[in-house]
Formats: C-alpha cells, structure tokens, sequence
C-alpha cells in the first residue's frame, strides 16, 4: 500500500502548469519530472486542484 | 466523467493528460504519437475523443483518415507520425508514469491522491472536495 502514502506538491505542480515549463512532482521515496504539453491541459490555469491521468487509447 | 467533473468544478479543476500506451497495446503508441501530432495542429482534443470513439481501429491508415475528418492537413500531419516527431515525449510519459507506479490504465493523480480505473463520478467527487477543503 506504499502507493497510497505518495504525493504530489501541488504548489510545484501548479507553479510549473502556469509557466507550462517542466515540474517536479514530489512523492515520498523519490521526485518525478513531469512534462507537460500545453496542448494535453484543459481547465483554468488557476485551478487549485490538479488532475493528472495517465490513459491508453487502446 | 471527466467532461462531468471539469464542467461541475470550473474553474476550481485543471485536467492534464498523460500519455501511457500499454505494452500489450501494439497500436496504441502510434495512436498517441498521432494525437500528439493532432496538437500540432491545433486540434488535440477533438483528435483524442475521436481515438477513444474509434477504439481499436489504430492502424496507420486510419490514424491519417481521422486526422483528415478533422480537417488537419494530411501531409505535415504524416510527416509528424511517419518521422516520430513525439516518440521521445510519449516515451517520456511512460517513464514518468513508471516513476509514479502506474501500472495499468486508466490512472489518476487528483492533488496527489491516487484513483485507479474507471472509477465513478462520486469517488472524483469526494476526492475533490477534499482535496479543495485543503488548500482553503
């Protein structure tokens, strides 16, 4: 259940969604390095709750 | 759902997709170089609801057919998927996804809180609304 006790910083992740620019996303044992693509974001840029997905078309 | 979940938080939820075509899904990565190649143009939603609509018609011929339904101009849009010019960045989502554990699709992060599958709109909801209750 480790999987349940990670997280993201949102401040980070926000700061980084509003310059469109790579983040760091925190999570407990390590950091991750989200790139984002303005054109996969949708809703307000000042949205205080961030919705990542990871998704398969197949 | 989430179409449900963005109209009923606006302006309070921000949606970030990432891509992560299954090892199993053979069609699936060219379908999200695809999509990527349809934001290029300026039309990458409209290009990811017609995959999922299309689901598993992926082959080349028909990636290029709905790039064209879309009115994206057939030949840089080829050029785009023929030359990978997103392979590096959707392999770069997979990685990323590694990193943070996800094994199977679909798979969300809402402020750090994990939700695995198609889960209902109630679970985003309750999610949510803590997730706001914190950051108040």
């Amino acid at each position: 259940m480790a999987a349940l006790t990670r997280w993201f910083s949102l401040a980070l992740l926000g700061a980084a969604l509003s310059g469109l620019a790579p983040a760091w996303a925190q999570i407990t044992e390590t950091e991750v390095r989200l790139t984002l693509d303005p054109a996969m974001v949708k809703g307000s840029p000042n949205a205080p709750v961030i919705i990542v997905e990871f998704s398969d078309y197949q | 759902m989430l179409d449900r979940v963005l109209s009923e938080y606006r302006g309070k939820v921000r949606l970030v997709y990432k891509d992560f075509p299954l090892p199993g899904h053979t069609l699936a990565r060219p379908a999200h170089e695809a999509a990527r190649c349809a934001g290029a143009a300026g039309k990458y939603w409209e290009y990811h609801d017609r995959l999922f609509q299309a689901q598993p018609n992926f082959e080349r011929a028909d990636l290029l057919r709905y790039a064209s339904d879309l009115g994206i101009p057939a030949e840089p849009f080829a050029q785009c998927l023929d030359g990978g010019r997103f392979r590096g960045l959707v392999e770069a989502d997979i990685q990323q996804g590694r990193l943070l554990d996800v094994t199977g699709t679909p798979m969300f992060f809402i402020n750090g809180q994990r939700i695995e599958g198609a889960a209902p709109f109630e679970t985003f909801k309750a999610v949510i609304d803590e997730a706001l209750r914190n950051v108040r």
